[in-house]
C-alpha cells in the first residue's frame, strides 16, 4: 500500500473518531441501536 | 371451483377493511375471527352496565379511515357519530401540577409560555416542521404500498419535499424535541408519545415525533366505544356481501407449491380460496398457520429475525363518582429520559416499575351513555410488559391493580380507591390468550426503522402466491387509522394481481 493512500485512511479514521466523539450521548444510542438491526435488513425485504 | 374468492383471517380492523373493499370488488368473502367479537384491540365489552374499551382509546390522523369509507361509498361520518375531544390531553407530574393541552395551537402555545415563553414560541416552528411533514406523508405514504425499494424511490420523486425530512431519520425522537423544547416541564409532555410506537425516544427517529403535533389536527371519540368502528366498517362490508363467522379458529393455511388454496379449521373443516388475507401477527401466519418449510430461505430467516412490539396491560375500572380529570386523556408526566430509564432498567430486566406511569383514558368524559347514570369508565393503560423476572402476570396481577389504583389516588385521581364499583384487567397474557397477540404484542412487530415500510412483512406476500397482510404486522404498522390503511392497500393489490 502506496503511502499517500495509508495517510488518507489515517485522516478518514481520525475524521471520523473525532465525528463520533462529537455526537450527544442520545445521538450516539439512536445510531447504535439503528447499526444494532442493519444486519436483518436484507432478509427483512425478502419476507 | 373454490368456496370462496377470498378468506380473511381476523376480523380486526385490516381484515374487516379489506374484507369490505374486496366485496365491493365483487368478490366472494368470508371473514374468520376466533373471538366472539370483531375489532381486535379497536374493541369495546360490556361488565355490570358498563362499557369499557378493549384497548384504542381514541382516533385522530383519521383520513386514511375516511378513504377507506369513501372507497365503501358512504362517508366515515355518516357511518359513526365521531365525539371531538377537546382538551386534547392533561400531563399529571407527581407534584400535583397539571398541564392542558387544547386542540388549538395557538391555545397549545398559551400553555406552553405560560411555563416557558421560548419553548411556546419554539411549539410554533415544531408545528411548522410536523405540519409540512404530515402533509407529504399522509398522501404519500399511509395508504400507497411499501413494497419494493423502487416503490420508495418513486414516493420520493412523487414529492421531492420528502428529501428535506431525510435528517429527520437519522437522529432520535429525544434528539428532535430537546431540540424543539428545553424546559423539563415541557419535555415530560412530549416524550412519552414514542411509546405510541412501541420504543423508547432515544431508540426512533425523529420524524416519529409526529404525535405531539398530530393530536392538535383533532383527536375523536366514536360514539358507544371503539368498536363502533370496525363494527361500521362489518355493516358496509356485509351490505356488499361480505360474511364474518366468529368463534372460529384457523389452524393452518393450505400452501401448494407456494400457492394458497384455502385455510383448515380447528375442527378440521377445509375452506378452500384463491386468495388469503391474514389480519393476524405475521410470524404467528409464516411459522404456525403456513410452516416455514414453505419459505424461501431468505423470508425464514427475515419473518424470524423480527421482535414482537410492546405489550401493555389494561385496568378497566366503573365509578360511582366524577373522577377529579380535565381530559378524556391524561397523562402521568415523566421525561423523555425517564421514559428510556424505563425501557433499559425495567422493560430489558423485567421488573415493573414501584412508580409506574402512562395514560388514563376517561371515556364518560365524551360519552355518558358508557356508564350508568352519574357514574364514570376510567380504562388505564400503566405502562408494562410481557416477561416478568421471577414471577408471572396471573399472580402479579391483583398487586398491580392496587398499586396502580393506590398510585394514581396520591396524586392523579384522588378518591378513585373509594368510588370502584367494578374493576377488570387484561395483562399481556391475557390479551395472548384472549384475542391470540403473541406476548402481547399490541403492535404484532417491533416498530422502528430496520421494521418500517419495506423492511416490514409485505402486504402482498413475496415468497407465497395469493397470499396477502393486513394489520400491525404490515405498513404502515399498528394503530386505528394505519391499520385501516393496510386494509385498503390489500385490497387495492389485490385489484392489481389478481384478476
Amino acid at each position: 500500500m502506496s503511502h499517500a493512500k495509508i495517510k488518507l485512511i489515517a485522516i478518514g479514521l481520525a475524521a471520523a473518531f473525532i465525528g463520533l466523539s462529537q455526537l450527544s450521548e442520545s445521538r450516539k444510542r439512536f445510531l447504535k441501536e439503528l447499526l444494532r438491526q442493519t444486519p436483518y435488513l436484507i432478509p427483512r425485504y425478502f419476507v | 371451483m373454490t368456496d370462496y374468492d377470498v378468506i380473511v383471517i381476523g376480523a380486526g380492523n385490516g381484515g374487516v377493511t379489506a374484507g369490505a373493499l374486496l366485496a365491493k370488488q365483487g368478490r366472494k368473502v368470508l371473514v374468520l375471527e376466533q373471538s366472539g367479537r370483531i375489532g381486535g384491540c379497536c374493541s369495546t365489552f360490556e361488565k355490570d352496565g358498563y362499557r369499557f374499551d378493549v384497548g384504542a382509546s381514541i382516533v385522530e390522523v383519521i383520513r386514511p379511515i375516511e378513504i377507506a369509507f369513501e372507497k365503501l361509498g358512504t362517508t366515515f361520518q355518516k357511518e359513526v357519530d365521531l365525539i371531538t375531544c377537546d382538551p386534547v390531553m392533561t400531563i399529571i407530574d407527581r407534584d400535583g401540577s397539571r398541564i392542558t393541552y387544547p386542540s388549538s395551537i395557538d391555545a397549545t402555545a398559551e400553555a406552553i409560555s405560560a411555563i416557558s415563553a421560548a419553548d411556546g414560541k419554539r411549539w410554533y416552528e415544531f408545528v411548522a416542521l410536523m405540519a409540512e411533514f404530515t402533509e407529504v406523508a399522509l398522501d404519500a405514504f399511509f395508504v400507497q404500498p411499501a413494497e419494493t425499494l423502487a416503490d420508495m424511490a418513486r414516493m420520493f420523486k412523487k414529492d421531492p419535499r420528502f428529501f428535506k425530512f431525510l435528517p429527520l431519520f437519522l437522529k432520535s425522537y429525544q434528539d428532535l424535541i430537546e431540540k424543539y423544547f428545553k424546559d423539563e416541564r415541557i419535555l415530560k409532555t412530549m416524550g412519552y408519545q414514542s411509546l405510541y410506537f412501541g420504543h423508547p425516544p432515544a431508540h426512533i427517529p425523529g420524524i416519529f415525533a409526529l404525535i405531539p403535533y398530530t393530536e392538535h389536527l383533532g383527536v375523536y371519540y366514536p360514539r358507544g366505544g371503539m368498536i363502533k368502528i370496525p363494527e361500521a366498517i362489518r355493516r358496509c362490508g356485509e351490505k356488499l356481501g361480505m360474511e364474518v363467522r366468529l368463534n372460529t379458529l384457523v389452524a393452518r393455511i393450505m400452501v401448494k407449491k407456494r400457492r394458497v388454496e384455502g385455510v383448515v379449521l380447528a375442527d378440521g373443516t377445509e375452506i378452500t380460496a384463491k386468495i388469503v388475507v391474514s389480519n393476524i401477527n405475521a410470524r404467528t401466519l409464516y411459522l404456525d398457520l403456513i410452516g416455514e418449510e414453505h419459505l424461501p430461505a431468505l423470508a425464514r430467516a427475515g419473518i424470524k429475525s423480527y421482535r414482537y412490539s410492546k405489550a401493555v396491560p389494561m385496568i378497566y375500572v366503573g365509578l360511582d363518582y366524577t373522577p377529579p380529570l380535565d381530559s378524556h386523556h391524561s397523562l402521568i408526566a415523566i421525561t423523555p429520559e425517564g421514559v428510556n430509564n424505563y425501557w433499559w432498567h425495567n422493560v430489558e430486566k423485567g421488573r415493573l416499575p414501584q412508580q409506574n406511569f402512562g395514560l388514563i383514558c376517561w371515556p364518560t368524559h365524551a360519552d355518558a351513555s358508557l356508564a350508568p347514570q352519574g357514574r364514570h369508565v376510567l380504562n388505564l393503560i400503566p405502562e408494562g410488559f410481557y416477561h416478568l423476572e421471577g414471577t408471572d402476570w396471573d399472580t402479579e396481577k391483583p398487586r398491580f391493580i392496587e398499586r396502580t389504583l393506590a398510585d394514581l389516588d396520591r396524586f392523579a385521581v384522588p378518591g378513585i380507591r373509594d368510588h370502584v364499583t367494578v374493576v377488570e384487567c387484561s395483562t399481556p397474557l391475557d390479551f395472548e390468550r384472549r384475542l391470540r397477540l403473541p406476548e402481547g404484542s399490541i403492535y404484532a412487530l417491533q416498530q422502528d426503522l430496520s421494521a418500517a415500510a419495506v423492511f416490514r412483512p409485505n402486504a402482498r406476500s413475496r415468497g407465497i402466491k395469493g397470499l396477502y397482510l393486513t394489520g400491525s404486522s404490515t405498513h404502515p404498522g399498528g394503530g386505528v387509522p394505519t391499520t385501516i390503511a393496510s386494509g385498503i392497500i390489500a385490497s387495492s393489490l389485490i385489484a392489481q394481481y389478481e384478476q
